[in-house]
């Protein structure tokens, strides 16, 4: 295995133009937190981008932060919360559910594989908030695109393709983010009891409301068989459905009374705040009921998106017919499903069912060989897959750059 | 026209009639429009500077023909170029002389409107207002909302990943859409997105909002819908030099508030808006600011008193806060008309579109105010300040001869500024034809490459609306080709481990 230690933006052009003459796939690394994701890569070259990680800079009057790709997301997030600032797109710790080291994980790796948190429904993902990148393509041409502003229509979009492309396209230098004023009070409303489709409901009448609702999640009783962190104190009674409000102290309160009286009929809600509230989402967000050192962490785990009102009705049935355990978030709109282990991890039963209500499935966590016997991304329509094979071919037409990462074949 | 277009094809031209006899086989009746009269309104789109007849209008009303339109072009090597309603404000939709005018304004069905899942599944050709009044009686809209909602449609605000005064809080058009139906040139129909918050694998949904009708026509989409906030109110205060409007603007930010919208007038767009629709804007002061809080009123009334106290500290001299919806409203429709307002006071104006980073606002503002000296021209600016998206209009009388050269030279001074400044282009108009041209002040020839590429990937012999975005065209072939450095040696000095 040769690991290629880049030390700045020059040297990842010098490699990568050496790659293609010597016709070396590289494997894109930031602290590799996340390589046990995706198809295993076709090679046994690395290239490491983690000391390509200083601040360029941060201006938290603008809420725009530029930072070289391989900083470390703990630096990172010390320093926008040193002023009370932070993601608005909540991205996912995911050490705990692939069992890596927590405390790792570089912003690269957290554009690259684009898994946002909670508040998507409400403020976006990753794509939403990268605004600009400077990236080195498969072509070993440095290029940039966006900008540093929040508004830009300058040419194509090509950060919103780059976010979530899990290194398959360019490799990021340097990255130009839009931060976000933390909210000063937080209260997440508790409803206890509830079957998931009735919790579905409850949350989209919740989604429906006036009444900004930045999270949305629900925990079947099942979620707490580990009664794991944070969640432990909220399982006394069974199945919760959890409704977060943020802002400043009064509208909070005034929506959090308000948003209970509206769902008086799914029951009376309890209510958590501020640190307890953030804890509860932290372990929602990282999804702590499948980690990896649980009672379910043999299990391969499936992340599923789908329309959310569908979401109650198709994780209950999924849970029933595979003996698998779900968890829901944004709505209804993303289910982890922790399935027991079968030679394709029910890959094609999930799919299958999927098509139905025009949602996707992506194994976010799967042994060596099971990830390379299925598709681990949502396989696509022939039209969309010979698309985006061009779209690739278009960035990196020799496939060096984290070859057969997105695709069972590779494409070339 | 300063602007050069891609030389018509006169073998294109010579096969005119049988080009549309073809299309009429495809789209029968009134659908293909070849009369050089009933062609007329289809010459310009907002960038009415540029005016070109195109070989022939067609108007589909079926993804089908769409599809089938697109073949027939493809096979026959006819460019396309897609047209909503045309308000394009720079040149996207402006027609080629060998090229067909695809309209999609017979697509103005909303095919499904979903409450549980916040979303609407529309055709294009249906406007941006349409929607939002479309789902008004439950309670929600659709948040982006360009000043000429009432006229543009959902296909052209993808085509230009529009904004409007509320895309501070709510994100623009990319930010809220979540799936369409497009049609290559090839005629293949691909469904990208659904009603999921989420697509699978490449961003594709993300690539085709802003790709200006270059990459595909989109026939449906599927965008998300909000419920309106509880309430909304709006300040309106007033400066004695813009530079503190400016400071309030960042002070705002910096204390956390994201209003629901945050726009500054200077004067000349002060008084062409008061004389046209008499908001009751004070007119002796340098630069208005009308900050709109939105939410419940608690939040509302809040916000209201820690901007106000903001402003103060900045130097407002006149402070005024909306106590109905009428008011708020009316605070507002001085801003909304404000580019018909200054129709009024010259013959012809420019609007431009630069963006900045917030805190260089003033520097902004003297560089325009200089630039207006320099070429001797009149200017009005507003701006949607919370986002540092500025709207300069360049005042200047087309018939007057070297005027309308004068205002595009100082229009690309403004942009040029802009870059300098840290910022782009355009924030929310597009680049068209109007700052095509321009696009090497920000990007490099590698980084247009990139693009172009991408281009290739949907429409690889470039005949989806060529001359537009991109100052020089390459062929796909030569853009592809992948140079290959230094050999075979791997890897030289790199350490390893
Ligand atoms: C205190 C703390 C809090 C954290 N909180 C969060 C959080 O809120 N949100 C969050 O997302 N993460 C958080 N993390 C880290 C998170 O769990 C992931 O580990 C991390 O985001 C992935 O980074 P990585 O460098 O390990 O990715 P890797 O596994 O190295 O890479 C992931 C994917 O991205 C690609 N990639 C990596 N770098 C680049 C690049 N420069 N250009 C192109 N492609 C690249 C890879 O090829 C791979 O496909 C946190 C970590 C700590 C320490
Ligand atoms: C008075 C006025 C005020 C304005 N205010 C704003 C504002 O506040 N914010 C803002 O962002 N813009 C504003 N605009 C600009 C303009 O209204 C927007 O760019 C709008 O989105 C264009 O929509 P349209 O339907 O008119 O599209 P067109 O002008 O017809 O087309 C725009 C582009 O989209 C492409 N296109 C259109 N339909 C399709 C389709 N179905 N498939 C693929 N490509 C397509 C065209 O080829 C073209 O490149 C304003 C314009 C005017 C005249």
């Amino acid at each position: 295995m040769d690991i290629l230690k880049i030390r700045d933006a020059k040297d990842v052009e010098q490699a990568v133009q050496a790659a293609i003459a010597a016709e070396q796939p590289l494997e894109i690394v930031g602290h590799g937190t996340k390589r046990a994701v995706g198809q295993p890569t076709a090679t046994n070259a690395v290239l490491d981008l983690s000391a390509l990680n200083g601040v360029t800079s941060y201006e938290p009057n603008e809420l725009i932060l530029t930072v070289e790709a391989g900083a470390p997301m703990a630096d990172i997030k010390s320093l926008i919360d040193s002023k009370n600032q932070e993601f608005d797109f909540e991205p996912m710790d995911t050490s705990a559910l692939l069992g890596t080291a927590s405390l790792s994980g570089t912003i690269g790796g957290t554009i690259a594989a684009g898994l946002a948190g909670p508040r998507r429904i409400k403020s976006g993902g990753a794509r939403d908030h990268l605004l600009g990148v400077a990236a080195v393509s498969g072509f070993g041409e440095s290029f940039k695109a966006g900008g540093r502003v929040v508004k830009n229509v300058t040419g194509y979009d090509l950060c919103k393709l780059i976010a979530g492309s899990w290194g398959t396209l360019a490799v990021m230098t340097e990255v130009t983010l839009k931060v976000m004023p933390k909210a000063e009070h937080e209260v997440t409303l508790v409803l206890h009891g509830l079957d998931d489709v009735a919790a579905n409901r409850a949350m989209s009448a919740a989604l429906g409301s006036s009444f900004d609702v930045s999270g949305a999640a629900h925990l079947p009783q099942s979620a707490f068989r580990g009664a794991i962190g944070a969640l432990a104190s909220l399982g006394s009674q069974g199945s919760v459905t959890l409704l977060r409000l943020e802002g400043i102290g009064a509208s909070v309160t005034h929506r959090a009374n308000s948003l209970t009286a509206a769902l008086a009929s799914f029951g009376k809600a309890d209510r958590c705040e501020d640190t307890a509230s953030q804890a509860v989402w932290v372990a929602i967000r990282d999804v702590t009921p499948f980690a990896a050192s649980g009672p379910l962490g043999a299990w391969p785990v499936w992340r599923i998106v789908c329309p959310p009102a569908s979401g109650g009705a198709f994780g209950r049935e999924l849970a029933r017919e595979t003996g698998g355990d779900v968890i829901y978030d944004w709505g209804g709109g993303l289910i982890w499903a922790a399935l027991p282990p079968s030679a394709d991890a029910h890959a094609g039963h999930l799919r299958a069912k999927l098509a139905a209500i025009e949602g996707h499935a992506t194994l976010i966590r799967g042994s060596d060989p099971l990830r390379r016997a299925i598709d681990v991304f949502h396989p696509h329509s022939d039209g969309v897959a010979a698309l985006n094979r061009r779209v690739k071919s278009s960035f990196d037409p020799r496939d060096i750059l984290n070859r057969g990462r997105m695709t069972l074949v590779p494409p070339i | 026209m300063s602007i050069m277009m891609p030389v018509p094809d006169q073998a294109i031209l010579d096969r005119r009639s049988s080009i549309v006899a073809a299309l009429r086989a495809i789209v029968p009746g009134e659908g293909v429009i070849d009369s050089a009269a009933e062609m007329q309104p289809y010459e310009s789109d907002g960038l009415t500077a540029y005016r070109q007849p195109p070989m022939v209008v067609v108007l589909p009303d079926t993804t089908e023909q769409v599809s089938r339109v697109l073949r027939y072009c493809h096979d026959n090597g006819i460019k396309v170029v897609p047209r909503g309603a045309g308000t394009s404000l720079s040149g996207g939709a402006l027609p080629l002389a060998d090229g067909v005018l695809l309209g999609m304004g017979k697509f103005k069905r909303i095919r499904d409107i979903d409450y549980e899942n916040r979303t609407v599944v529309t055709e294009p050709g249906v406007t941006n207002l349409a929607i939002s009044q479309a789902v008004a009686h439950e309670g929600f809209y659709y948040a982006p909302d360009p000043s000429s909602q009432i006229a543009c449609t959902i296909g052209g605000n993808i085509g230009e990943n529009s904004g409007g005064v509320h895309c501070l809080k709510y994100g623009m058009t990319t930010n809220n859409v979540l799936g369409c139906e497009i049609v290559l040139i090839s005629g293949e129909i691909l469904r990208v997105g659904s009603k999921a918050p989420e697509q699978a694998g490449y961003d594709l949904m993300g690539i085709i909002t802003g790709s200006e009708g270059l990459l595909g026509v989109v026939t449906e989409v599927t965008v998300r819908i909000l419920k309106k906030p509880e309430t909304a109110r709006a300040l309106m205060i007033g400066f004695p030099q813009v530079e503190a409007s400016g400071e309030c603007v960042a002070r705002v930010i910096g204390a956390g508030i994201i209003p629901g919208g945050m726009e500054i007038m200077d004067k000349p767009a002060i008084h062409a808006a008061e004389a046209f629709v008499h908001a009751g804007y004070p007119l002796d002061v340098e630069a208005l600011l009308i900050v709109e809080l939105d939410g419940p009123a608690v939040e509302v009334d809040e916000l209201i008193l820690r901007v106000e106290k903001i402003a103060r500290d900045c130097g407002a001299t006149t402070l005024q806060i909306s106590n109905s919806e009428q008011e708020r409203l009316l605070f507002w429709a001085g801003r909304k008309a404000a580019f018909p307002a200054v129709g009024r006071i010259s013959p012809d104006y420019l609007c431009m579109d630069g963006t900045i980073p917030r805190g260089k606002l003033p520097q902004a503002l003297a560089r325009i105010r200089e630039l207006s000296e320099k070429y001797g021209l009149g200017v009005a600016n507003v701006f949607h300040a919370g986002d540092g998206n500025l709207h300069p209009l360049i005042l200047y009388d087309a018939n007057k001869p070297g005027e309308m050269d004068k205002a595009e030279a100082f229009g690309a001074d403004i942009l040029r500024a802009c870059v300098e400044f840290g910022g782009v282009l355009t924030g929310e108009h597009g680049v068209g034809v109007e700052k095509r041209d321009l696009m090497p002040e920000m990007f490099s020839d590698i980084d247009l490459a990139q693009q172009m590429r991408l281009k290739c990937a949907f429409d690889p012999q470039g005949l989806l609306n060529p001359g537009k975005v991109f100052p020089t065209l390459h062929r796909c072939a030569e853009l592809g080709r992948v140079h290959v450095h230094g050999g075979k040696l791997a890897f030289p000095d790199l350490p390893r481990f």
